[in-house]
């Protein structure tokens, strides 16, 4: 049968083999393009965690010796146990369990601990990198929902367009359950057509979905690598190559395959339970099972709104790939437009506008003591510096007193609204967290010019102020003086060793920081923030401690416009202080440029990826729209032997084509401007900030694209209906 | 009174290289009123006549008069125009539109024409050919019988001056074909509908008051019978 008819169709079908072909290829292209970038996001997700925190999957506290290292090794799970003597000190030990078997490890790890002598409370476990594996713990309250989530948005999408391809298969497989009743009245048997179906599909659907796999893997390729090369300089990221399972190629293949070989067996399937008689008939023309009621289309365009909006509802499972992918590819390309600028306002408010003005070249060096640290006036000196403040922040607390605290701040409820972890009631009192901003000794001085006050290098500015914690909104969250400003002096308190505290003078109290890159009372409302100068730490240093282990350079340049000016400094800084300290620099203007790269390049993957859905959805209008000439000839045959003008004829066909390019627009339009509002509410952004930078014009070209390809669709498809013979039409050629 | 004239009506199709006369100079006139049947043995002709008197189709030469208005010359729009007021067409497969529910089916002449049905013509129409209760029904749901009845229906909802049927018996069965016959001389006599009925069924020709002859594309007789 393949050779004598199979081979012969496809040869003098092209239209429908082209369409078939081409939603294989896209589907399959997708379906390995996007397992493949999922694939990379999780090592990428796996690479980090390992790198910030470690690949182990618990750890074990407590005091731990040479045997009982020993009996923990010797567990036949554990491949390694790590000591880490960063975490270590002499009398509590703190060890890295690796396992062979990850997915034991909420069974393992108490057995562990045992045979080391330890109760199962001296574990914990590394949650997030064990959500990767999707290993979850019921005694785990975070919600972790992020990967799963993702993971189900991908398994939905791939299943999306695993139905892509069954539709595009099964629509023309259906269409021709005609001609294979002739060959089963002729004497051809089931297995006979099932094989010839089979065969059909594999042979337009076999190379496509090889070719789409491949490209899909080269497309991830490209923009994993490219990624990297793009964002190589961003702070913080990490450059991982691109790297592939053969067992997702596998999957996808297999996926693939058995999705054909599925859409050719239901037809087949279809016509064993169907009499040679029965198959003949069937036209495969458009028609409904219930009465249906187009009262809109009737409404609006009258006796031929009515026939459109029939017809639409009689090759609905015709069109549900068309549907289904250009309402999807809409919804995601406006949805992820609207979001990603309410991201770039909301981090252009939140961030690079709010920051504007309190730096331009940033240095953060690691494990270096500010009391140390002797590079301050040489960046000071450096060309085209305006202003460098050099600081390093210390953790300590204060107990606050009833009496202390400022009429303001008691109206408002005073402490409580405040979470145990960061205030607790001690001895009539509450100890709060008071962080601790010690400025170089020039950079204080300026710091007290700025906010008014004899400049001196003996007391603490508390900067006094404190958030209204039943305000919701955070970006303008009101704002409340702290204490009464009567103190003059101030006592910090060592953290985790309360008895040893520092008394110290208070030179100010302000509401205003000095000019850093800083943000005060973001998640503890509560904290007392005290600036102190250079000379003051030094002398208390020893009563306080806990200094934190990066140092940070402020850098104001004299132009603040030019990326060289800053780039310069930055060279010239980084010249000053490599090969001494271990540090990361950057500057604000480019950091600018590569945060709007990365939102540039978010947009044009995933733009790009929705322009893929949609040209499967283009390709099944195609396919469906030149295949007019066979399934809907008699029905405009039989409207024109009525008295339907060709007028009226062209009319029904625009109305088809604007339902299907409206449709799009008439359920995506309204989803993403409900979630637009939700978004907006929930940021505390005003309407026209967005409205301003509202992404109409990407939004618009996407649904003029839609537009403009459907319209071409239908006119290809009704320029054949209408130039095919009336009379041939009315025929019935089903009997003859 | 001549309802109906066609003038050396010809028809040429080109076929493989040469030419196939599928109409060859046929003169003929229909008085209003009359029951026509046309018929002639498989490609002689008869199906190509009836579709150039519907206006579905246009002769390679002559003319065809269908009350005082040349059909061959008009334009589509303008043969839509008269297909949907002047002609009523039955065929032998229906030709019902699946989509629509049979009332609708009925209906569509005037709809496309923006005009309100005449609500008692339309009731002894339905009530006469026995589909009443099926009018929400879509074609595929109703028997073959029925659907023909459907199809009759609306080929008389436009009153129009001529109805048209192709072998409306020839896809039903013994009982249902005598229905239909039985409805097709009751439009005749009761509503003075002018009909020409294309048949190779010589109990159906027998029932007309006159059977042409077609043999070869050329009327090779006419014989009146009352």
């Amino acid at each position: 049968m393949w050779k004598d008819y199979s081979s012969g169709y496809l040869k003098n079908n092209r239209a429908s083999g082209i369409s078939v072909m081409a939603a294989a290829l896209i589907s399959s292209l997708l379906l390995s393009l996007l397992s493949g970038l999922f694939y990379n996001l999780w090592i990428y997700e796996v690479e980090r965690i390992k790198m910030e925190e470690g690949g182990w999957q618990a750890q074990i506290c407590g005091e731990i010796g040479t045997e009982e290292l020993a009996a923990m090794q010797s567990h036949a799970n554990v491949e390694k146990a790590v000591v880490r003597e960063d975490l270590s000190d002499d009398a509590e030990k703190v060890v890295d369990i690796y396992l062979y078997d990850k997915r034991s490890v909420f069974e393992d790890l108490p057995e562990i601990a045992g045979m080391a002598h330890l109760p199962a409370e001296a574990v914990t476990y590394h949650y997030e990198l064990l959500n990767l594996y999707l290993i979850r713990d019921a005694d785990d309250a975070a919600l972790r929902w992020v990967f799963p989530f993702a993971l189900a948005v991908t398994a939905v999408a791939c299943l999306s367009l695993v139905m892509i391809i069954h539709n595009a298969f099964a629509v023309t497989m259906n269409a021709r359950i005609h001609q294979f009743g002739i060959f089963a009245s002729i004497g051809a048997t089931p297995r006979q057509i099932r094989t010839c179906l089979l065969q059909e599909a594999f042979a337009l659907c076999g190379i496509p979905i090889v070719v789409g796999n491949l490209s899909g893997i080269l497309l991830a390729t490209g923009i994993v690598e490219g990624t990297n090369v793009m964002l190589a300089d961003v702070e913080g990221r990490l450059s991982v190559p691109f790297s592939y399972h053969p067992l997702i190629f596998l999957l996808s293949l297999l996926a693939a395959a058995l999705t054909i070989w599925l859409s050719a067996w239901i037809p087949a399937g279809k016509l064993s339970r169907m009499t040679p008689l029965e198959a003949i008939r069937n036209s495969g023309e458009f028609s409904l099972k219930k009465k249906k009621n187009s009262r809109v289309l009737s409404c609006l365009f009258g006796i031929e709104g009515e026939l459109a909006g029939n017809a639409l509802k009689a090759q609905k499972k015709a069109l549900r790939t068309a549907n289904l992918s250009l309402v999807l590819s809409f919804l995601a390309f406006s949805f992820m437009m609207c979001f990603l600028t309410i991201t770039i306002v909301s981090q252009e408010e939140t961030y690079f506008a709010k920051y504007q003005d309190a730096w331009d070249v940033m240095a953060t060096v690691r494990g270096a003591e500010i009391d140390a640290f002797d590079r301050t006036d040489a960046l000071r000196g450096l060309d085209g510096v305006q202003s460098c403040v050099v600081y390093q922040k210390a953790a300590a607390k204060r107990l606050v007193m009833p009496d202390e605290i400022s009429g303001e701040m008691k109206a408002a409820g005073g402490f409580d609204l405040a979470p145990a972890e960061y205030v607790s009631a001690v001895s009539g009192g509450w100890m709060v967290n008071a962080p601790v901003v010690i400025l170089d000794d020039a950079g204080f001085l300026e710091y007290c010019g700025q906010i008014g006050v004899m400049p001196q290098l003996s007391g603490a500015v508390i900067l006094n102020r404190t958030r209204d914690a039943a305000d919701p909104n955070f970006r303008e969250r009101r704002e409340l003086s702290y204490l009464k400003e009567t103190g003059e002096t101030t006592i910090l308190w060592n953290v985790g060793g309360e008895d040893a505290a520092v008394e110290i003078p208070v030179t100010a109290y302000t509401a205003q920081p000095p000019v850093l890159r800083e943000e005060y009372g973001t998640l503890d409302f509560y904290e007392l923030v005290h600036f102190i100068p250079l000379s003051l730490w030094k002398e208390i240093k020893g009563q306080t401690g806990n200094a934190e282990e990066e140092l940070y350079i402020r850098i104001l340049a004299e132009d603040r416009t030019s990326l060289h000016e800053l780039d310069e400094i930055e060279e010239s800084v980084s010249e000053l202080l490599n090969g001494t300290y271990d540090m990361e620099i950057e500057n604000r203007i480019q950091d600018k440029l590569n945060n709007d790269r990365m939102f540039a390049g978010m947009k044009a993957i995933l733009g790009v990826f929705c322009l893929l859905l949609a040209v499967i959805g283009f390709g099944n209008i195609f396919s469906n729209t030149l295949g007019f000439v066979r399934q809907r000839k008699r029905e405009f045959a039989r409207l024109l032997s009525i008295g339907l003008t060709p007028a009226g004829m062209k009319k029904i066909f625009c109305i088809e084509a604007l339902v299907i390019a409206g449709r799009p627009a008439l359920i995506a339009l309204p989803i993403t401007g409900a979630a637009v509002v939700f978004f907006l509410k929930i940021s505390y952004l005003e309407p026209e900030v967005f409205l301003r930078e509202a992404p109409i014009l990407p939004i618009l070209a996407f649904l003029l694209a839609i537009f403009g390809f459907v319209a071409l669709a239908y006119y290809l498809g009704a320029k054949k209906v209408m130039e095919s013979s009336l009379i041939d039409s009315l025929r019935d050629d089903t009997l003859i | 009174m001549e309802i109906l004239k066609c003038e050396g009506v010809t028809k040429v199709y080109e076929s493989g290289g040469g030419q196939v006369i599928a109409l060859d100079h046929i003169d003929l006139a229909v008085e209003k009123g009359e029951f026509t049947a046309i018929v002639g043995a498989s490609g002689s002709g008869k199906s190509t006549l009836l579709h150039i008197l519907g206006g579905v189709d246009k002769p390679t030469e002559g003319k065809v008069i269908v009350e005082e208005t040349d059909i061959s010359t008009l334009n589509p729009t303008q043969a839509a125009i008269f297909r949907r007021r002047k002609v009523g067409l039955v065929y032998q497969f229906y030709n019902l539109i699946p989509t629509l529910t049979i009332r609708k089916n009925i209906l569509m002449p005037l709809l496309l024409d923006k005009k309100k049905p005449n609500r008692e013509y339309f009731e002894q129409v339905v009530q006469t050919l026995g589909i009443a209760d099926k009018l929400e029904r879509l074609p595929g749901q109703l028997s073959g019988g029925q659907q023909q009845r459907a199809a009759i229906a609306r080929s008389l909802i436009y009153r129009p001056a001529l109805l048209l049927a192709d072998e409306p018996t020839g896809n039903l069965d013994q009982k249902n074909s005598g229905e239909i016959m039985d409805m097709l001389k009751l439009s005749n006599r009761n509503l003075k509908q002018t009909i020409v009925l294309i048949t190779h069924d010589e109990k159906a020709a027998l029932q007309a008051d006159r059977i042409i002859t077609i043999g070869d594309g050329r009327i090779v007789g006419d014989e009146k019978r009352r």
